[in-house]
């Protein structure tokens, strides 16, 4: 049929099918900013104006659409030049992604012609429609503010931290005074306390706008499916409808004849290549239990077989068509039976080896000890045991899983997908094609959030074979309740910690006990259960510590990386337990933690015994030490923030005018690390161009983070040139130097020393060109900065003068350098995180008031994208304390996988978040810097819970604080 | 969403009941609840944007809001009671308010719907055509008839409203929730979350004929309790039950 609309202002008549969406039809039409997130149109990234009102696209029919206005940020896009709004979103750091930003800077288009000056409730309420992960919703909402502001005639005020004195001389505590006022500024304003250790720079540590903040703004071109391939097929998966199952015939015959319909494969016609699909470095832990197609079913959602064909609702009818014949099995679900008496071998194949005890699903036992734990908790004065059970949640990513994969002229396989590992796929992958590693291509375009769900060679594989079967290039995006059900998740876990106390309150023995539920498959299963064991016992100082732990298979949704990896589940656990001791010695929780927290100097004593590829109970020569730790001052700075002297006061915990009511403060200790040590590496390659400008390749994959502008922050500032100068380019096997990827709090510390080491090489080669040209016989003598050279005798040669002497004119050159990086140390961030609440003790209902998060991640290269992940990370711990949760029923369906009856906060229901970033000089990482893009998930549900506990007395040691289970606990007798 | 084989925008009501006579063919509104839906099954969209059914009109102590009008202008505009603009703003975010229609919220009559109970205690009236002529009858005896069409929904504007819920979150769509209204002496209550669609309760006895069904979000005995508590709430805060 055709339709006439009016699209972006001009009249225009299109083609499209009855059934199609407007999405659909936008997208063909080359509206690329109008982006995908569910077909029921509730993350609102396909956000058009229809009629000038904001709507998701993906839930209009494109005959709805005929007579009326289509608008779409490519409206905006008439020139070079940004929009006032989009110009503000880049300003304010508004986007990580920007997965979602071009339906954002609709809303506010819409909204300011209504309101000119709309108050907070108003832009939030314009957001409501539009999830987002990553930025918590604040930035935007600044964004939002700084438009209004400037559409009204004013001048955008530069965006830049709050700089806040600091309340400590960096070691030890101080008494905060209740009536000193806390810094006032918006919640968007990072408040940076700076450090007299931490040497002045000129790029590095400023507010820039990210180096993607243009095309992002703007809708370009950007992520995987934005991008036009030629013939492109779609790929659909059938998948298991049993949580466990042997498939005992396949039956692809009315499928294959579906016209359109190109190929089918299934476990009868692919090889059968084991591997392990989490994306680590090599070798991948084992064991390797999966195979891109089986003839067994080990969950709900499980591959079944794949179809190739010219559109979506062909491929899904042919998915439709195939016979399967299944043998159903028995399932088990929970961790704690998956050993028990009955329960079902998950994996009785032969051809999966490294299974510690098949016949009871026990893929790993992990264990590891310093000192005698035992005997000093024999001797204890006293001890401590408890139990705790954290729950299976999802990433959630606006943007699904997309892979495309073709064969390109030279027959080599290029995959363009959405990955935060594009070298460990492309390692993993090719033996499963029966390639070389030489012959497949990985380009990893702009992702659309990742969390750790894109740490997996998830669907490339399929995508691959398909490609191969048919010759032509194929394209799989998930669905959103396939991204739920059949990519990847958070492991469940039931922990329980013993714990030891002497007479003065020191930690003498600590003992975790982790039964990790790593559901059909291993992938990550190893490292995340080891991750918990380093996180939830490297806290606190303590001689005797263990830790024994049991990684089991069940049929649930398969678990994997999630943003944090380990690290949430243990400080759930280990951060409610010692808020529990310390109320009953009847001492200050946050004394009781500061006596015994780790300070600088001293060990982190277990760290060495669980590594990523193994544990050992060698006792080492030497252990590493801590080198910077700024805890203190995130304490106090925290604690004035939220007014924790309130904790106490029960006229203040007891509103009498809310009898119902009951608030609460709570506080967790946040430790977690900065990238695997002796394993992560980065590469990164400089070179010059004609005007002094420079080309950066790096292989680490920015997810939104801010990770190509922190890289190219630290590569102007050692080249002595504004941010513009570096152009940086992320990543694509074929060009970019190898990075291990994504994960594991890596990018800024592993690469970032990549970036400065090739930088370094670049810097000393521009000298002694400019030495050269300056006469100048010392070349170290000269600087750098401002685009010049400059010798100390104030006369200097400007960068495009040497770019054009060395490749144009004299001794010609290509002026580059390349670097590469792997730490021993993996120095931690230290984070102190506050909440407030109330409880509505009559219903269970909790209702978190205020985030307020103080991190010490060393220098912060970026402190507003900095404090975005930390603003971003809050947001998606709140939803894992709080709301968020995968159900399953008896036969292990997942009952809500969509949102909503899954909820991610949205933008009108955020509690209010403050960020300090606190100073500190780490010495190891690049100009000072550490992690900061996990510890943000540590501290926030241990704090809630002790919130909740500070409020009504109640303990609660499962994940989420649902009405229900609060309700529980309140009214428990 | 469903695969449309055919679709169709009559411009009368006439036409529109013709079409919906025929197997196979679905009112489509918005599209926030039928174009959401993934069953494959084959069907006729009936788009009822151009029947002149929205629109927004006051009359003396009652307003008639149109059966295509979007919860956005239900929730922008002030001559709609306070309970109803709020609720039909908490329906749904932003994105999908801005498509969904009240005609399509009353139709479906979800268990959860903040605005059907909001309409309850406004006493809304449903004015319909079907196959058998036209209809003008209470919301709370049924949301309309079997192959009927939404034309317009009269609520009475006068009284006092509260509204109370108990969600995961705030924003969440309420486990239970309860909406009570008052005029002079007369109390009316609705509950969600507790029956297959929003239904008045006696506000002397809310949980008196409930059976519940649980579901993750809440047991029914956790959700029978929320509606005791909330009940007394908006009772409460309405001046106390009749």
């Amino acid at each position: 049929m055709e339709i006439t609309l009016e699209l972006n202002g001009v009249s225009r008549t299109l083609e499209c099918q009855v059934h199609e969406s407007l999405f659909r039809v936008l997208r063909r039409e080359g509206m690329v900013s109008v982006r995908f997130g569910s077909a029921s149109g509730e993350t609102g990234a396909s956000a058009v104006l229809l009629d000038g009102r904001l709507a998701s696209s993906e839930v209009i029919l494109a005959a709805q659409a005929e007579g009326h206005s289509v608008t779409t940020v490519e409206s905006l896009n008439t020139d070079s030049s940004l929009h006032p709004i989009q110009a503000a979103f880049a300003a304010t750091g508004a986007m990580q992604s920007g997965y979602s930003t071009p339906a954002m800077v609709l809303g506010t288009l819409a909204l300011l012609e209504a309101d000119p000056d709309p108050d907070d409730e108003t832009i939030r309420d314009m957001l409501s429609g539009i999830l987002d992960r990553e930025t918590a919703y604040v930035k935007p909402v600044a964004a939002v503010r700084q438009a209004a502001s400037v559409l009204r005639g004013a001048e955008a005020e530069p965006f830049r931290p709050l700089i806040t004195e600091a309340m400590t001389d960096g070691r030890n505590p101080v008494d905060v005074d209740p009536a000193d006022p806390a810094p006032d500024a918006p919640a968007a304003v990072p408040r940076l306390v700076p450090s007299r250790d931490v040497p002045p720079t000129s790029v590095v540590g400023q507010p820039e706008v990210k180096v993607d903040a243009l095309r992002l703004v703007k809708g370009n071109p950007a992520f995987t499916a934005d991008f036009e391939t030629r013939g492109l097929l779609h790929a659909k998966v059938l998948r298991s409808p049993h949580a466990h199952a042997r498939i005992t015939a396949i039956d692809d015959s009315a499928a294959r004849a579906l016209p359109g319909v190109h190929a089918v494969l299934h476990h009868g016609n692919v090889e059968r290549i084991k591997y392990a699909s989490g994306g680590q470095s090599y070798p991948n832990p084992k064991p390797y239990d999966q195979v891109s197609f089986d003839d067994k079913v080990r969950h709900v959602g499980d591959r079944v077989a794949a179809v190739a064909a010219d559109t979506p609702e062909i491929a899904e009818e042919a998915c439709r068509l195939i016979q399967v014949d299944y043998q159903v099995l028995p399932a088990v679900f929970d961790e704690l039976e998956a050993g028990g008496q009955g329960a079902p071998v998950i994996h009785d194949e032969a051809d999966t080896v490294d299974i510690a005890d098949r016949e009871n699903n026990l893929v790993h036992h992990i264990y590891a000890q310093r000192g005698d734990v035992d005997a000093a908790l024999a001797s204890a004065e006293k001890v401590y045991e408890q139990t705790f059970r954290v729950h299976q949640v999802q990433q959630c990513p606006i943007e699904p899983h997309i892979s495309v994969a073709w064969l390109d002229s030279d027959e080599r396989l290029v995959v363009r997908t959405a990955t935060q590992v594009p070298f460990h796929t492309r390692r993993m992958l090719a033996p499963l094609i029966g390639m070389d590693i030489k012959d497949v291509r990985v380009i990893k375009p702009r992702i659309g959030g990742g969390f750790g769900v894109k740490q997996e060679m998830l669907i490339e594989d399929i995508v691959a074979h398909l490609a191969i079967a048919t010759r032509r290039p194929v394209q799989l995006e998930l669905t959103r309740a396939e991204e739920f059900y059949a990519s990847r998740t958070r492991h469940p876990q039931t922990l329980t910690y013993r714990t030891g106390i002497d007479v003065d309150g020191n930690l003498v023995a600590q003992e975790l006990r982790l039964v990790g539920n790593t559901g059909p498959y291993g992938t990550h299963g190893y490292t995340v259960q080891v991750v918990s064991g380093l996180r939830g016992l490297s806290s606190y100082n303590c001689d005797n510590k263990r830790f024994d732990c049991d990684v089991v298979y069940t049929n649930i949704p398969v678990p994997g990386a999630y943003r944090g990896y380990g690290g949430p589940q243990a400080l759930f656990g280990l951060e409610a337990h010692m808020e529990d001791i310390a109320l009953d010695l009847g001492v200050d929780p946050i004394d009781f933690r500061r006596r015994n927290w780790v300070k600088v100097g001293d060990e982190m004593n277990i760290a060495p015994h669980l590594g990523e590829q193994g544990t050992t109970e060698e006792e080492l020569d030497e252990y590493p030490r801590i080198a910077s730790n700024g805890i203190e001052e995130c304490v106090a700075q925290g604690a004035r923030a939220i007014g924790w002297h309130r904790r106490l006061d029960s006229s203040w915990r007891e509103p009498v005018e809310r009898p119902n009511i009951r608030r609460g403060l709570g506080f967790a200790f946040c430790m977690h690390g900065t990238a695997i040590p002796f394993l992560d590496m980065g590469g990164c390659s400089i070179k010059l161009n004609d005007d002094g400008s420079f080309n950066m390749l790096v292989g680490a994959t920015d997810l939104g983070t801010g990770a190509d502008t922190v890289l190219g922050q630290i590569a102007a500032e050692v080249l002595g040139v504004p941010l513009n100068d570096i152009k940086v380019y992320s990543s694509d096997t074929d060009v970019t130097p190898f990075d291990t990827g994504a994960y594991a709090s890596s990018t800024t510390y592993i690469s970032g020393t990549a970036v400065k080491k090739a930088a370094d090489v670049v810097r000393m080669r521009l000298k002694e060109r400019a030495a050269m040209l300056l006469g100048i016989e010392v070349p170290c003598s000269i600087e750098l900065r401002d685009r010049k050279a400059w010798a100390p005798d104030g006369r200097s040669v400007s960068l495009a003068e040497i770019a054009l002497d060395s490749l144009h004119l004299n001794e010609q050159e290509q002026i580059m350098g390349t670097g590469s990086h792997v730490s021993p140390d993996c120095p931690p961030p230290f984070a102190a995180q506050f909440v407030e609440l109330e409880v509505d003790i009559d219903t269970g209902q909790v209702t978190v008031v205020k985030m307020v998060m103080a991190v010490d991640c060393g220098v912060a290269i970026n402190p507003i994208t900095a404090s975005g992940q930390v603003e971003g990370g809050m947001l998606q711990a709140l939803g894992y304390a709080h709301c968020e949760e995968i159900v399953l029923d008896g036969d292990g369906t997942m009952v809500n996988p969509s949102f909503g009856p899954y909820p991610i906060y949205r933008a009108d229901e955020m509690p209010e978040t403050e960020v300090f970033l606190v100073q500190t000089m780490e010495d190891s990482g690049p100009f000072g810097a550490k992690a900061v893009a996990e510890i943000p998930k540590d501290g926030v549900a241990p704090a809630v819970r002790n919130a909740i506990l500070n409020a009504t007395g109640a303990r609660i040691n499962e994940l989420p604080f649902t009405p229900e289970r609060v309700h529980r606990a309140l009214h428990r007798t | 969403m469903p695969r449309a084989l055919t679709y169709h925008r009559p411009a009368s009501l006439d036409d529109a009941l013709a079409l919906l006579a025929l197997e196979d063919h679905v009112p489509l509104g918005g599209g926030t609840i039928l174009n959401a839906d993934d069953d494959p099954t084959p069907v006729a969209m009936v788009d009822l944007q151009a029947l002149d059914l929205g629109g927004i009109t006051p009359d003396g102590d009652e307003v008639t809001i149109g059966a295509t009008t979007s919860l956005q202008e239900i929730a922008n505009d002030d001559r709609v009671p306070e309970v109803i603009r709020r609720a039909a703003r908490a329906e749904l975010p932003s994105t999908l308010r801005t498509l969904a229609t009240l005609g399509g919220t009353v139709a479906a009559a979800g268990p959860d719907s903040l605005l059907f109970a909001a309409l309850l205690v406004h006493e809304a009236r449903v004015d319909s055509v079907g196959p058998d002529g036209k209809s003008d009858h209470a919301l709370a005896d049924r949301p309309v008839s079997s192959g009927g069409l939404v034309v317009s929904v009269s609520v009475a504007t006068d009284g006092f409203s509260t509204h109370e819920g108990t969600g995961r979150t705030p924003a969440d769509t309420p486990i239970v929730s309860a909406t009570a209204r008052r005029t002079g002496q007369r109390m009316l209550l609705a509950l969600t979350g507790v029956a297959d669609r929003p239904t008045l309760v006696d506000p002397n006895d809310p949980t008196a004929s409930l059976d519940p069904v649980g579901d993750f979000r809440g047991s029914a005995g956790y959700r029978l309790h929320l509606a005791g508590v909330l009940a007394a709430r908006v009772v409460t805060a309405s001046g106390g039950g009749t």
